[in-house]
Parts: structure tokens; C-alpha cells; sequence
């Protein structure tokens, strides 16, 4: 018996999910709990004098309205707890929590909600990175002493000399704004306390055991006495990884021992939970004649907004990929993030990566023009190679892939773009080819790990394996994936394990569902569990259980003097090319097709990959023209979908999802994470196909019909 | 998203729809529902009864005689299927056919459209393209209006607390050649501009030309100085670009603008679908 990889097997969870039989967090709400509502601040920026719930609490149903002061620790945050989980002294942005009320209907919480009179008086807003950082700018955050959240800098060889010494130079400015996730399923969820005096959180969420870390750090438990289950996770994209509500459920749980509930709207998700950060990078190339890059220069600045949330890793990775997937012998990358009074920032899909490539993707094609060198060759002769150097000064991970990667590109791209003309004299052609790089897994020392149990029962035969590993599935498949591998290391079929991962107190820590690591990771210990879990098998042991805890390669942080150091221990590489189609007239950009060339190291679940490309491929489009989240002044102006346009099937163009498998040398089976990489080069790509069909290169992201129809004009009068 | 509390009464005839109009302040009219339930789930508005005519078959119709009357209750569905409008005036066909969606269509009402007066709404940059004239009906009985005076501004129109719109008698404009085209807003279907001409040819030469733009104001509006530029031309390039820039001179001080469309954009497409409207109505 072989062959449980490479196969499309059927989700387990796809019948349960089509019918509607399997629960989202929004359906565990029963009769008779509590339900809660949440007062936001609804301000950007204001002082609390005072909160009267007196006239919520004398609502009928109402049975409590807590504030901060009912709050064991009230701070929280995946790196620095500076988020309050209820504000008692200052708001910082239209998302703070300020009360919960919790009533015996949802009628009575929120009307309860709206009678909570809370005394403001309103503070300068700051609603621009670049102003905070001035010198004379209010501090967001009194006891941090500063708005900038983090800053970071690589600097590796000359770059001074470099430049000097350079046959030609280009600089440009690029600007990124905020994306919404916007999964299907708005935050829910429900909690309570068991009769182990154990708090329960059944919800949604990216990491069992990060949720568990900082809900028992707030309420001031050991982390054995906090329960974090997953239902069904209706997406998440990075989203999820911070707690938006299920610390929430969890205080009112412990503190009113009653099971409440929690069901967000879509605009309490709005402003419920991070989104990717608006970036500005200015930068500026450097090249010889041949071709050869021989500097890069990249200043960014990214808006964090009003708390940490994970900031601080997001800009190492935008600084890192500032050269994009090219080794250059020089670099200077600085970037910050400053607090400002808009929504925080924190993961989404890419982690930086595509902000940080949208400009480097750009200035290669711009550096090759200015060379009068074909781009692609440009990227031939520059793109990383098995045994290149970091910008950080050590040798990439073995596995590199990025050149036989833009090779299948540039050969698809050949055969299947370019073939006809557009239809009226009013439309444009162009085809754009980018190339991505994306780590995999955890970076600059954070600590890496993921663990799997296996065991397995049975007699002469095995007849059932359990395997427990605490990954979330958030609609991306990987409770099969892992399934799979755990099926060809025991070559038992497929229907006899059982996966135990959706409970943080019966499955063990594999860390979240992000940084593409899942696969890699995960899968990894759950290879190494089955493995040792069958040799003990073979030792007639019964039933035949093991542990293993999988610790890929150690990362380091930067050294302080030299910036060199390990940043990651695998990445993954991904070409797209994109056909588009321009309007002269309205500035409406098609993307007619799109090729997306993965290296999975090797190929689990086809269908599964081809419906991460394809999902990944939309929510780039989406964030390359139409996704458009706008602040002004702290306040959202895009706070439904009738205006924060997300991409429809009138939007989706033809696509081409190609799957190479270059093993990677630590993956189950050579396997590699590629979930984030269809959102890394897409923006750049269209950006390029754009340039390609009407000679105007656009910079700012989205690239909306106004902006593509204003470059147009600028180029016509210059 | 869900509405405040409100007094609900379906009325059996017009008289009595209007007694309840008469004596009740805070109430406003449900047709199809189509504009004002999504505007009481957002507690956009928060009246205290909602008055039902939904049952009012005999303001449900559309009869063709000299011109066209239709009943204020006519869904936009039921005018895009109608034969009579097609040939009477097709830039309404046309218009009310990208009305948002089909179940917008299947309940939106032409009267309750034009009384919700949506700056972004499509009937009413059409209506007032073709001189129309909107029928009213109150306690001292039935009035009409010319739809160049029926729009005051966003979301205001000459309708009176204690009136309703009964039915839109719009002309006979099978002798011009109409069109209506619409820059459609991605995820809401309004009009991000939607520009209705209707050209009277003489030969080769036109005689003269009605020029309205929704979507772009605060209430839809006629171009005069595109409809000059127009008139006596062979509506050649040099005459289009002329009238859209006299359209966009026109706008360009009160245009609207929002996350999608900033004013310079709107501005721009303006002219744009100036343009492609008259192409359109020629090749008609």
C-alpha cells in the first residue's frame, strides 16, 4: 500500500461545511446563555473621565456591565501586552473595547450597550506615521516614551561606494495601503467554566495554545486552567492571530460563571481585528552595465497603529525582502513603525513580503530599462542561487528554487499571453512577469517549533491511529495534509486516523497557522511522530504512542554592530505572470489571465494546491486594484463591502496554477509552504503588465481606474 | 443592523394611505422597501409608522396612449419587460434594466425610486432626459409636476408630507433616439455617473439634443451647455468633445466625490459616458 500523497482525497470536513451540519463559532450559541455585547470606543483618540452604566445595568435582562477595573491584567498582545482588553483611561482608535455588557438576549445587550454614557474628552488625533514620528508629536503610548514601535535596519557591504561606483542609479517612492481580510465568518464564539473550574473557549482562531498563553495571562490563571477549542474557522488570512473577542467571552465567563456568547457583525469585525500595513518605502538601485545589481537602498516607514499587535516581525521581513529575491552585494534597508490612532496592524497573508516586493519588483524592471537590458534576463542573472548570500550575511537555506521557478513562468507566459489584440482602439495590452520569495515558518530567533503525538492500536495489524496536533485549520486544508503524510509514513489508510488538533488541552502546541509553515512544520512532527510511533510498533509495543517535537534550524537575531545573522530556515519561491487589459478612457484595469508557478517542494493534495493558488491569486487581485481600506482622521470611511470592494467573479481572470516540486530539505517528503506566496508577486506583476500596455508605472497600491486614468493624464501633458 | 421600533399599517386604498399620511407626522410610505429597509436597518431613518401600499394594485401598470403612464408601483422589473416602453422610450428600458440587482428589480418601484431621490439612482437622470411628469396625489386631490421642479436636492423632492406619488407620465420618444449609459459602481450598482441623452436627427444633422447626468450630484440634472454644443451638429468627435467638455465645466464646481470615484474622476467620466451614451443612441 502507497500512494496517500499526490492524491486529492476528499476533505473531511467539506460534506459537514456544503450541508451545514458542521458548526462555525456563530452556531454554538444555544438558549439560555448570556449574550455579550461590546461598546466601542467609536473615537480615535480621547481621554475617559468617567463611565456610568448605571441606566445599561438598569436595563431588563441586563446582568452586568464590566469595565477595565473588572479586568485581572489588563493588557494583551501577541509580542507586547499594550493592547487594554477594556480601555479605563484612554482609547486609541475607533476599535478599542470600553464595555461589555452581557444581557439574557442579544435585544437587551445591545440596547443596554447603546445606555452606557461614557464622559470623553477628545485628544489630538494622529493618523499619519510620518506625523507621529515628528519630534513634537503627542505620545500614544505615555510609558513607552515614544510612538515608534519598532525599528529595524540591515546594512550589508558598501552601499555608499556602491552607489558611487555605479554605471546607472534609479529611485522611486512607493506607497502600500491597509487590506481587510474580510473572511466569510465574522468573529463568534462561546465560553464558560466547566466543573474543573476550567474556563472553556470554543471560537475561532489561528493558534490554540497562543489564545490559552493570553487569556490565561489576563486573567491571571495557570494556562492549564484555560480550554481553547476551534470549530470550523470560516478563514483567516492572518486575522486571527490576535485576539479580538475570545478574551472577551473568556472574562465574562470566569467572572459572571454563566456560558455567554459573542456573535460579531461584519462591521464589529471591521474594526475588530488588524489589517496589513500601509507602507511607504522610498528606494533606490544600483547596477552595472552588465546587468549586475550591486545596491540596494530602501527607506521604509509602516503605519502600526494604535498598539503593537506583531509590528515589530512585520517590518523585519519588509526590510529583509527589500532586495526582493536578488542577492546584491550592498544594502541599506531601514524601516519603523510608528503608533498612530488608526485600526493596528499586524498579520495578513505575506507578512510584508508584498509590500516590501511591489517596490523591489518594480525598481529591477526600472533598473533594466534603464540598462536597455531585457528585465527577465535582469532577474536571470540576479535572482538568488543554491549556496547565495543574505542580506544578512549568511548563505540562504539549501532548497533555493527561485530560478527554475521564473523559468516555468517566463516558458507559460510564452505560450499562453500575448495571443490576441484587444478589441477596441481604447484598450491596452500588457503582460507583466514578477518574481517572490516568502519565509517559511518563524524568523530572527523566535522560538520554532511544532509538536505531534501519534498513537496507534491494533493487534497483528494497525486498526486505527490517533495523531494529535494542535494546527488550526482555518479553511485551508491542512488537518488533510497532515492526515496524508501521517497515512504514508504508517501506510494505513486514510479513513483509520483519527486527527485530534482542535483542543489546546488534547492536541499539542504546532504553532499558528501562518508563515506558510503548517505543511513544513507540523507536517514535519507529525512525520517524525508517525515514524518513531511505528518503529516503537515493530518493537511489539501496543498500543505504540509517541511524542516528537520538531525544531527546524535555529534562527538568530541581527547582531546590533554588523546585522548579520540567520534571519530564517526555509523559504519558499513563487513567478506570476499576469495579462492585463487597460481602458484608456475610464483607467479600469482587467487582468484577463494569470499564471502562478509554486514550488511546493512536493505536491500532498493537488486540489488542495490548486485551490490555495487560486484563493491566493483572487485576494491578490484584490489588493493589487480594488481593495481600499481608507481612514481619514481615525475614522474608517470603507466600513462595509458596499465600499471596501473586495474582487467578484466578474474580477476573477483565467487562471493557471502550476505546482513544481524542488524538495525542500527539511519538509515531509520535501514538501514546503507556499500559502502566502501568490499574494507576494501579484501587485508588481500587474504593475509591470500595466507599465508594459500604456507606459505609466503606477506605485501606489490599490491601483484603482482614478489613479491608473490620472498617470495616464500626467503622461499625455509631459 | 437592525431597525428601531415603528407602527406598521397596510393600506387598502389610496384615501386611506393618505388619511394616515395626514395624520401621522413620522411616517413615511413603504412601496417596494428597496431604499428604506436598508436605510432603517442602518438607522439612516427611524420613523415612527410605516404606511404599506404595496396592495394598491391600481397604481401597478403601465398603459401606453399618446404617452406612457406608468403607476407608481410598477416594479423596474416589470418596466424593463414592457414592449410599450421599449418602444416609446428605450433609454428607460435600458436604465432600469442596471438597476441594481434582479431582486432589486423584482421589488424596487419606479415611484419609490424617484421619491427616495438618490442622487446615484438611475430612473431619475432618464426621466428628466425625456421631460417627464410625475403625477401626486394628496387630501385635495391630484397635482402634477414636471420633473425639472419634482428633485430639489440628495434625498428632498417636492412630494408633501401628506402626499404620494401615484404614477410618471413620461412622453412618446419613439421620434428621438435615446440611451442611457452607466459607470456602475463595483459592489453597490449605483450609478457612479449614468448619463442619458435623447437626440432629435434631422438627416445627417442634429436638431437638438436633451443631456442628463445622475450619479455625479446631489440630484440629477440637465446639461444645457452640452445640449448646445450639440444641437446643429453631425454629433461628429469634434461635436462630442465639445459637449462632454461643456458637461464637465458644468459639474465640476458641485461634483461629488467618495473612496472610489474622488471628484476628478467623476468629473472625467462624465464626459466619458457623455460620450458613449450619444454613440450608443445613434447606433440605436
Amino acid at each position: 500500500m502507497t500512494g496517500f500523497l499526490n492524491t486529492s482525497v476528499t476533505r473531511p470536513d467539506a460534506a459537514g461545511k456544503v450541508t451545514g451540519q458542521r458548526a462555525y463559532p456563530g452556531d454554538l450559541v444555544r438558549p439560555g446563555m448570556l449574550h455579550l455585547k461590546v461598546v466601542f470606543a467609536e473615537r480615535p483618540h480621547a481621554r475617559i473621565r468617567a463611565i456610568d452604566t448605571a441606566a445599561a445595568m438598569a436595563h431588563p435582562g441586563v446582568v452586568a456591565v464590566l469595565t477595565a477595573e473588572d479586568v485581572p491584567s489588563n493588557g494583551f498582545g501577541l509580542i507586547v501586552p499594550d493592547q487594554p482588553v477594556l480601555c479605563g483611561e484612554v482609547v486609541r482608535c475607533v476599535g478599542d473595547r470600553v464595555a461589555l455588557v452581557a444581557a439574557e438576549t442579544p435585544d437587551a445587550a445591545e440596547a443596554a450597550a447603546r445606555l452606557v454614557v461614557i464622559d470623553y474628552e477628545d485628544l489630538p488625533v494622529i493618523s499619519d506615521p510620518h506625523a507621529a514620528l515628528q519630534t513634537d508629536a503627542p505620545l500614544l503610548h505615555l510609558g513607552w516614551g515614544t510612538n515608534i514601535i519598532s525599528e529595524f535596519a540591515i546594512r550589508k557591504g558598501d552601499t555608499a561606494r556602491a552607489f558611487a561606483e555605479a554605471d546607472v542609479i534609479v529611485e522611486d517612492e512607493f506607497s502600500t495601503t491597509w487590506q481587510e481580510h474580510a473572511f466569510l465568518q465574522p468573529e463568534a464564539g462561546i465560553a464558560y467554566v466547566d466543573e474543573h473550574e476550567r474556563v472553556i473557549i470554543e471560537t475561532a482562531g489561528q493558534w490554540l495554545h497562543e489564545d490559552r498563553r493570553q487569556i490565561a495571562t489576563m486573567l491571571q490563571l495557570p494556562e492549564e486552567r484555560i480550554v481553547v477549542r476551534y470549530a470550523a474557522v470560516g478563514g483567516a488570512f492572518g486575522g486571527r492571530e490576535d485576539l479580538s473577542l475570545q478574551h472577551l467571552l473568556a472574562l465574562a465567563a470566569w467572572k459572571l460563571r454563566r456560558t455567554v456568547a459573542m456573535n460579531w457583525s461584519r462591521e464589529e469585525s471591521m474594526i475588530g481585528h488588524p489589517k496589513r500595513h500601509p507602507v511607504t518605502i522610498r528606494s533606490r538601485w544600483a547596477a552595472r552595465r552588465d546587468g549586475t545589481i550591486t545596491a540596494v537602498e530602501a527607506h521604509a516607514v509602516a503605519d502600526g497603529g494604535a498598539y503593537a499587535s506583531t509590528s515589530q516581525e512585520v517590518i523585519k521581513v519588509i526590510a529583509l525582502f527589500a532586495s526582493g529575491t536578488y542577492e546584491v552585494p550592498n544594502i541599506t534597508s531601514t524601516i519603523v513603525a510608528a503608533y498612530t490612532n488608526n485600526l493596528p496592524t499586524g498579520a495578513f497573508r505575506g507578512f510584508g513580503a508584498p509590500q516590501a516586493q511591489f517596490a523591489a519588483e518594480i525598481m529591477i524592471t526600472k533598473l533594466a530599462h534603464a540598462l536597455g537590458i531585457d528585465p527577465l534576463d535582469m532577474r536571470r542573472r540576479n535572482i538568488y542561487r543554491e549556496g547565495g548570500t543574505e542580506p544578512t550575511q549568511v548563505t540562504l537555506p539549501p532548497g533555493v528554487s527561485a530560478l527554475p521557478v521564473l523559468e516555468r513562468c517566463i516558458a507559460e507566459a510564452h505560450t499562453r499571453m500575448g495571443h490576441e489584440p484587444p478589441a477596441a482602439p481604447y484598450l491596452r495590452r500588457g503582460i507583466g512577469i514578477a518574481a517572490g520569495i516568502k519565509n517559511l515558518g518563524y524568523s530572527f530567533g523566535y522560538p520554532e517549533q511544532a509538536t505531534a503525538a501519534v498513537e496507534l492500536y491494533g493487534d497483528a495489524s494497525i486498526n486505527r491511529a490517533v495523531v494529535r496536533v494542535g494546527a488550526a485549520e482555518v479553511g485551508q486544508g491542512t488537518h488533510t495534509a497532515l492526515r496524508q503524510i501521517a497515512a504514508e509514513v504508517l501506510q494505513v489508510p486514510f479513513e483509520r486516523i483519527e486527527m485530534i488538533c482542535d483542543d489546546s488541552s488534547a492536541a499539542p502546541n504546532a504553532g499558528s497557522a501562518s508563515a506558510s509553515r503548517l505543511t513544513l512544520i507540523a507536517g514535519r512532527a507529525v512525520h517524525d511522530a508517525a515514524r518513531a510511533a511505528l518503529q516503537q510498533w515493530h518493537e511489539e509495543e501496543r498500543p505504540a504512542c509517541a511524542t516528537v517535537q520538531y525544531r527546524p534550524p535555529a534562527t538568530t537575531p541581527l547582531d546590533p554592530v554588523t546585522t548579520a545573522g540567520r534571519p530564517n530556515y526555509a523559504y519558499g519561491y513563487a513567478s506570476q505572470a499576469v495579462e492585463v487589459e487597460v481602458h484608456l478612457l475610464t483607467g479600469q484595469v482587467q487582468v484577463l489571465r494569470a499564471i502562478s508557478v509554486h514550488d511546493v517542494g512536493r505536491v500532498i493534495n493537488p486540489q488542495q494546491v490548486t485551490g490555495q493558488i487560486e484563493g491566493g491569486v483572487v485576494q491578490a487581485l484584490g489588493y493589487a486594484l480594488l481593495e481600499q481600506f481608507q481612514m481619514r482622521d481615525g475614522y474608517v470611511t470603507t466600513p462595509h463591502f458596499s465600499s471596501y470592494l473586495l474582487p467578484t467573479t466578474m474580477d476573477v481572470p483565467e487562471i493557471i496554477p502550476i505546482a513544481l516540486e524542488h524538495a525542500e530539505p527539511l519538509g515531509p517528503f520535501g514538501a514546503r509552504g507556499f500559502a502566502e506566496l501568490p499574494l507576494v508577486p501579484f501587485a508588481p506583476a500587474v504593475a509591470i503588465a500595466v507599465y508594459n500596455a500604456i507606459g505609466v508605472w503606477l506605485t501606489r497600491l490599490p491601483m484603482t481606474p482614478e489613479r491608473v486614468l490620472e498617470a495616464i493624464k500626467k503622461q499625455h501633458t509631459a | 443592523m437592525r431597525p428601531g421600533k415603528f407602527a406598521y399599517h397596510r393600506a387598502e386604498t389610496i384615501d386611506a394611505a393618505l388619511e394616515l399620511l395626514t395624520n401621522n407626522e413620522d411616517a413615511k410610505v413603504l412601496a417596494g422597501g428597496h431604499s428604506l429597509i436598508p436605510a432603517l436597518n442602518l438607522r439612516l431613518a427611524q420613523p415612527e409608522m410605516l404606511i404599506d401600499i404595496g396592495r394598491l394594485e391600481n397604481l401597478r401598470g403601465i398603459q401606453a396612449n399618446g404617452s406612457l403612464m406608468i403607476g407608481a408601483l410598477t416594479t423596474h422589473a416589470q418596466i424593463e419587460t414592457s414592449a410599450a416602453v421599449q418602444q416609446y422610450c428605450r433609454a428607460l428600458s435600458a436604465a432600469v434594466s442596471k438597476v441594481g440587482d434582479p431582486m432589486v428589480r423584482n421589488r424596487g418601484t419606479i415611484g419609490g425610486n424617484i421619491a427616495h431621490a438618490d442622487p446615484a439612482s438611475d430612473p431619475p437622470t432618464v426621466l428628466l432626459a425625456c421631460d417627464s411628469i410625475i403625477h401626486l396625489q394628496g387630501p385635495d386631490g391630484t397635482r402634477t409636476v414636471p420633473v425639472q421642479d419634482f428633485f430639489l436636492d440628495l434625498f428632498t423632492t417636492d412630494v408633501q408630507p401628506n402626499e404620494l406619488v401615484t404614477g410618471i407620465e413620461v412622453p412618446n420618444m419613439s421620434d428621438h433616439k435615446t440611451a442611457y449609459a452607466k459607470l456602475t459602481h463595483p459592489a453597490s450598482h449605483y450609478a457612479v455617473v449614468g448619463v442619458c441623452v435623447a437626440v432629435k436627427m434631422d438627416g445627417d444633422t442634429c436638431d437638438h439634443a436633451h443631456v442628463a447626468i445622475g450619479g455625479a450630484l446631489p440630484k440629477a440634472m440637465r446639461s444645457p451647455g452640452a445640449e448646445a454644443a450639440l444641437a446643429g451638429t453631425t454629433l461628429d468627435d469634434a461635436a462630442l468633445n465639445a459637449a462632454a467638455e461643456a458637461l464637465m465645466d458644468e459639474i465640476r464646481a458641485e461634483v461629488m466625490g467618495d473612496v472610489y470615484a474622488p471628484e476628478a474622476y467623476r468629473t472625467a467620466m462624465a464626459g466619458v459616458y457623455l460620450k458613449r451614451a450619444i454613440r450608443q443612441a445613434l447606433a440605436s
